[in-house]
């Protein structure tokens, strides 16, 4: 291999057409860089970019031997890659080249200076020799990839992206906790703004999931371990038994009578112990609630039978990890706008499981009561202003807009508005935020519909009460109105509706094994919202939908389909081709201080191993490179000088900054 | 070149566009990306910071466009149109105009010496016409490509820049060439433009000196903005007073622009953040409706905003008139009290809204509201009515840059599924026809 | 030619997509700053131990800036970490007899022509005044050495 030899170095100056020539003069500088050590050949040219100056660099790699090559030329930016190409193109690797910029950092800003603007060219000029000099052939690092992603979580998010990830003709494992795939969504009656039906649209997404080839899909299953790193994660999986098979479904939930509160309705409901959340699930196939299930057995046809649960527990190999474990209602504290106390206080998810329960044709029912006028109020459990809102027992506020409730509460009162037309609407509201596409409708739709807005400050929330005795409703709501200049209203209600935020899920242990990080609010976060916005800072575990921040179905779509681009841009492949520039430990000089480990930034990049040599146990700094980034905090704290980041040494740095200082013989030709 | 095959065409270079491009060239499918100015870049470079980060804009948007010159995959073609699409075989036909830049950009170095030797000054788009540059330039200072482009309306064709750039790369023959590109997709990142409000009689149809728009006060703030600093553009007075009219050109039905644009509060409260650091004395103050500060992130924005001494004032403004020393006098209807007050500022900011920039080349169906219909939002949000188009960031409505990257993304794994499914479907047609 | 070589040596560590980029932006500007700058991308400053600082002073390098912006990652414990190795940095300036004036960090994005004119002044106007960093070393050792002569004595 050429770059294995004694470094032959080739120096190339380029005028660009007058640019760098008319400041410094190029000719002197290729002259005094001739005698320096291990420099065999230097050349200027009028365009070294153009065709014939690669050519000219091709040629002397391939005729002279060069095997290091450094240009001086316009803005790495602009041509780096350009003469990386040339010197691949001849032969050799594109790690020895350096580029050094002498045109915007040295000929257009010192042009009223050209003897110095030269001095300086002929200094960056030789610190580029002293590197080049240091160059060592790197390879991109390459990491055989599993074609095959994990999905955690079935709602709308993971099933999106998983979808799309398959739609790639990469395969999906899609880990879902609870038994039935859908999410949240399953849980809404319509979606705004198209009016669709929440669980048709969903029926239609898992169909298609369940349908595609790729897809394996694991529900009652949750990860247990995770190891590996980008391309090769390594992921242990429990899945919960079933317990019913589509034969003796019908026979078991026949002789089943234990009632328990049914999440899925928040409570609103008893559902049996063996149970299908509604009409259409996916699974078809009935799943016991083991959580509740006591062990007793079931009467079925005179034969006792007792369910068991025997978790099974597998591995899975895979290359990428998609987190889109979703988010929870806020559960209002009890007695914050007189939740849990009182009952006519109800969450608006459970208004609209308790709307998709009640029969048409009849007046608004709640608690046995008809409601004749109702309130909503808006930011519960979110925008919440510490001072004003007592904190939860961990102490955080909710300080964040969950985005999606204002649309949501007026998405409500259209539809309360169209099936009871006879119905009182009152909206205490901070602002509303209808801010999508269609969005703003809605609110213009209550407005026709005589729904009557109040407006109040977040300092100041609305109060509710019990009605006193002998009142004609049972709950008042009084609020200070900023829309009528502050006035004091007292308004008797039959029922009141919060409109909760969203929460991040408690996924403490699943963040904890696959080690990415929350923000302040407690969702998980991304790398930046803008370069990396669906990426965690962990290479190949990428976010999608509400796990991440609260979304609406279409914002968590996008996020998701985002999510699957990343993921077979990443895979799709078979391995992951990544830059070089990684840390190294030198053996030799390593002796296990550990000082490496400490200082790095991000998590699982380099590790201690130990192992024996000649009978005594050594320890060593051992670096992942798939999750180094190359930042160098490992660099400056090995005090051993053991560890460096490839292409930028330290002593490459060194030898350039002597090269800066040097006392250089002068360039007795320039005029002064 | 008379024609070129790729598997998609995104029409666009702006945030939106160039990541759709990044994203599909990354899975490995070949792209080109037609933008009609002579930089990609889009809205998003002309930026100043970045909320609510707060991170220099250019240091986020550089990064992209370097990335997607430099990718194997991505043909890129700046200063060109989209002429007409049609339909053939299983994709498209799309017809694009090069236009003149009457420069060999093979031979340009963006050494700029021309754009110094020319003596025509015309005012510069890239900074909202407040600053100036040459008729013939670099367009920006991290333009891509880096190369010259010559106005041919401004142009006295005097010759000295053909006379003193280094390269010969000034070539006033350049005629406008026609070349076909067939695309298996098309994504559409048209992005959008500011509403009109020359058409809003209340707010002085553009005639107040010193009522300016909000990309304007984006380059004011903007570290290689037109003056460095802020002032007035009327007399160039340092402002002390600067107030921002929100929903001017939103939500408002005598302009028939009943949505909301989204992105007007969070860009009024960051530039009032900008502009409490750059005029520390200036007293910043915006007139709003609501604050819709939904995102990620932006709630805590708003109120970091109030804590520095930002004033909202919750009212919607009827009319703004000049006094005699054309500072703008600000009538509004304060909700909170019922007044009608006048209150006089020495600038004022339009937070306009957002409407789709025109595209009447490519025939898509448009919502009620003017963006590209996406007939199924709740299942597949970037799908529009003509298989195999896609559409992207502000075409399909109103988005801030973070929502705008992942609906790029987005409209790429759209676009690399069906890329894929259709080439599957072709070969099984094929084995059909075989057999 | 041996006026420019007298002069300090300011060494800049720039972020390839801070100060590197930063100081590009001020080059397409063409806006004039002293020749005695020699800018040297970096991935990032937090690679650097306080001994790098010190060696390039006694190497010839009379001032140095690191210049990186805070975005170039979502981390701000880099930055904190240069910060703190800075710091360290300083303590054995002084140790030295160095004028911890001579190495500074700032803050420079890809557009910040200003700050880094500013910067790259300051720096300037600084070491004109305060010499090079030779001197300042020569002068503390043989400080030390005296007062090593004296206790001997």
């Amino acid at each position: 291999m050429p770059e294995d030899r004694e470094p032959r170095i080739g120096v190339y100056i380029c005028h660009c057409g007058g640019n760098i020539s008319g400041t410094v003069q190029c000719e002197l500088v290729a002259k005094a860089l001739k005698g320096l050590p291990g420099v065999i050949i230097t050349r200027t040219d009028e365009s070294m970019c153009s065709d014939a100056g690669q050519s000219m660099i091709e040629q002397d790699i391939k005729e002279l031997g060069v095997n290091r090559v450094v240009v001086g030329a316009c803005a790495p930016m602009l041509h780096e890659q350009t003469f990386r190409g040339a010197v691949t193109r001849a032969g050799l690797n594109p790690f020895l080249y350096h580029h050094v910029g002498l045109r915007e950092q040295d000929s257009w800003v010192h042009e009223h200076n050209k003897s110095a603007a030269t001095d300086k060219a002929l200094r960056l000029m030789s610190a580029g020799v002293a590197k080049a000099r240091l160059l060592k052939p790197l390879e991109p690092i390459r990491l055989a990839a599993e074609k095959h992603a994990l999905v955690i979580g079935g709602g709308v998010a993971g099933l999106r992206a998983a979808l799309d990830i398959a739609r790639q003709g990469l395969r999906v494992s899609l880990v879902e906790k609870s038994p039935f795939l859908g999410g949240r969504m399953a849980q809404l009656g319509s979606v705004f703004p198209t009016e669709q039906d929440a669980r048709k649209l969903l029926q239609d997404l898992i169909g298609k999931v369940a349908a595609h080839p790729n897809i394996t899909i694991f529900t009652q299953a949750e990860l247990t371990g995770v190891s590996g790193y980008v391309g090769n994660f390594n992921i242990q999986v429990r899945q919960h038994s079933r317990g019913v098979t589509e034969e003796n479904a019908a026979a078991l939930m026949a002789a089943c009578s234990q009632l328990v509160p049914d999440p899925f309705n928040y409570g609103l409901t008893d559902r049996k112990l063996i149970y299908r959340p509604f009409e259409g699930c996916y699974p078809s196939t009935p799943a016991v609630d083991w959580e509740h299930y006591d062990g007793r057995p079931f009467d079925v046809g005179g034969w006792p039978i007792v369910l068991k649960d025997e978790p099974r527990e597998f591995e899975l190999n895979v290359g990428a990890v998609v987190v889109a474990t979703g988010f929870d209602p806020y559960t209002p504290s009890r007695g914050e706008y007189g939740f849990g106390e009182l009952p006519q206080v109800v969450t608006l998810p459970q208004l609209i499981r308790h709307l998709a329960l009640s029969k048409d044709g009849q007046g608004l029912q709640w608690n046995g009561r008809a409601v004749r006028d109702v309130a909503l109020i808006h930011c519960v459990g979110s925008r919440q202003v510490d001072g004003v809102h007592t904190p939860p027992p961990d102490g955080q506020l909710n300080n964040y807009c969950s985005r999606v409730c204002c649309t949501a509460s007026l998405h409500m009162t259209a539809e309360l508005h169209k099936r009871y037309p006879q119905l009182n609407i009152f909206d205490l509201h901070q602002d509303i935020r209808t801010y999508g596409r269609g969005h703003e409708e809605y609110y213009r739709q209550a407005l026709e519909d005589g729904v009557r807005f109040l407006r109040y400050d977040g300092a100041e929330c609305p109060v509710v009460c019990a009605a006193p005795k002998g009142d004609t409703h049972p709950v008042l709501v009084k609020v200070k109105d900023l829309l009528t200049y502050g006035e004091e209203l007292e308004i008797p209600v039959d029922l009141v509706v919060l409109a909760v935020g969203m929460m991040p899920r408690d996924i403490q242990g699943l963040v904890k094994m696959l080690k990415i990080s929350r923000g302040t609010d407690r969702f998980l976060l991304e790398v930046h919202p803008k370069l990396r916005p669906v990426e965690t800072a962990v290479n190949g575990i990428v976010l999608a939908g509400t796990a991440q921040g609260p979304m609406n179905i279409q914002e968590s779509l996008s996020a998701a389909s985002a999510a699957a681009a990343k993921v077979a841009s990443l895979l799709g492949r078979g391995r992951v081709e990544l830059p070089p520039f990684v840390a190294a430990v030198d053996e030799h000089k390593c002796n296990g201080t550990g000082a490496c480990v400490e200082a790095c930034i991000y998590e699982g990049a380099i590790a201690l191993q130990t192992s024996e040599e000649n009978g005594r146990q050594i320890k060593r700094a051992l670096i992942t490179p798939a999750n180094c980034v190359g930042c160098g905090a490992c660099v400056s704290a090995c005090p051993n000088q053991a560890i460096n980041v490839q292409g930028w040494t330290l002593a490459q740095y060194q030898a350039m900054v002597e090269a800066i200082g040097a006392e250089m013989p002068a360039l007795a030709e320039v005029p002064a | 070149m008379d024609k070129l095959r790729v598997e998609a065409l995104v029409i666009g270079g702006g945030i939106a566009g160039m990541q759709s491009a990044l994203d599909l060239a990354d899975q490995g499918f070949q792209v080109a990306l037609v933008e009609r100015e002579p930089s990609i870049g889009g809205r998003m470079i002309t930026l100043s910071k970045v909320f609510p980060t707060l991170d220099c804009c250019s240091c986020i948007t550089t990064p992209k466009m370097s990335a997607v010159a430099h990718h194997p995959n991505i043909r890129l073609f700046t200063y060109c149109e989209v002429q007409s699409v049609r339909e053939q075989g299983s994709g498209f036909a799309v017809s694009v105009v090069q236009k003149p830049r009457y420069v060999d950009v093979s031979k340009c170095t963006g050494c700029r010496d021309c754009e110094y030797e020319c003596p025509i000054t015309v005012p510069s788009p890239f900074d909202r016409n407040l600053g100036a540059y040459r008729a013939i330039r670099v367009p920006f200072s991290t333009a891509v490509p880096q190369k010259a482009v010559l106005d041919p309306e401004y142009c006295l064709w005097c010759g000295k820049c053909e006379q003193v750039c280094p390269v010969d790369a000034i070539d006033f023959s350049q005629q406008m060439e026609t070349f076909t590109v067939e695309a298996a997709s098309i994504v559409m990142a048209t992005g959008f433009e500011l509403t009109p409000v020359s058409t809003k009689k209340e707010y002085g149809e553009g005639r107040l000196r010193n009522v300016i728009d909000p990309l304007m006060m984006e380059r004011f703030l903007a570290p290689t903005g037109p003056y460095g600093r802020v002032l007035r553009p009327g007399d160039g007075k340092e402002p002390t007073s600067i107030a921002y009219v929100q929903c001017a050109g939103s939500r408002d039905e005598t302009l028939g622009i009943t949505y909301c644009s989204r992105v007007c509060c969070m860009y009024a409260i960051k530039q009032a953040m900008l502009l409490n650091g750059a005029l520390p004395l200036a007293d910043i103050t915006i007139y709003y409706m609501d604050i819709r500060t939904f995102g990620k992130g932006y709630e805590q924005f708003y109120q970091n905003a109030k804590a520095m001494g930002v004033e909202f004032v919750r009212g919607k403004v009827a009319l703004i008139k000049e006094d005699a020393d054309q500072n703008p006098v600000v009538k509004v209807e304060m909700t909170d009290t019922g007044e009608i007050v006048e209150r006089t500022h020495d600038l004022v900011v339009l937070s306009q809204g957002i409407i789709p920039a025109c595209r009447p080349t490519v025939s898509l169906p448009v919502g009620s509201d003017g963006f590209i219909s996406v007939p199924e939002p709740d299942c597949a949000p970037c799908v529009t009515e003509r298989p195999g188009i896609f559409v992207t960031g502000t075409a399909m409505g109103p988005m801030d840059i973070v929502d705008s990257i992942i609906s790029a993304s987005a409209a790429a794994a759209e676009a690399s599924a069906y890329i894929r499914e259709n080439r599957a479907a072709l070969e099984v047609r094929k084995e059909a026809a075989y057999a | 030619m041996s006026a420019p070589d007298q002069q300090p040596r300011i060494l800049i560590l720039g972020t390839l997509s801070g100060g590197y980029a930063g100081a590009d932006s001020t080059g397409q500007s063409h806006l004039d700053y002293p020749a005695n700058t020699y800018i040297l991308p970096v991935m990032s400053p937090v690679m650097f131990p306080p001994e790098f600082y010190l060696r390039s002073f006694e190497r010839g390098i009379d001032g140095i800036i690191v210049m990186y912006s805070g975005t170039d990652s979502p981390y701000k414990v880099e930055a904190d970490l240069t910060a703190r190795l800075i710091n360290r940095a300083y303590g054995m300036m002084k140790e030295r007899g160095l004028d911890i004036r001579r190495l500074r960090l700032a803050a420079i994005c890809t557009v910040c022509v200003k700050p880094f004119l500013k910067e790259v002044n300051q720096m300037n106007e600084l070491l004109k005044g305060i010499g090079v960093a030779r001197d300042e070393l020569a002068a503390h050792a043989s400080a030390a050495h005296l007062e090593k002569e004296a206790a001997h004595g």
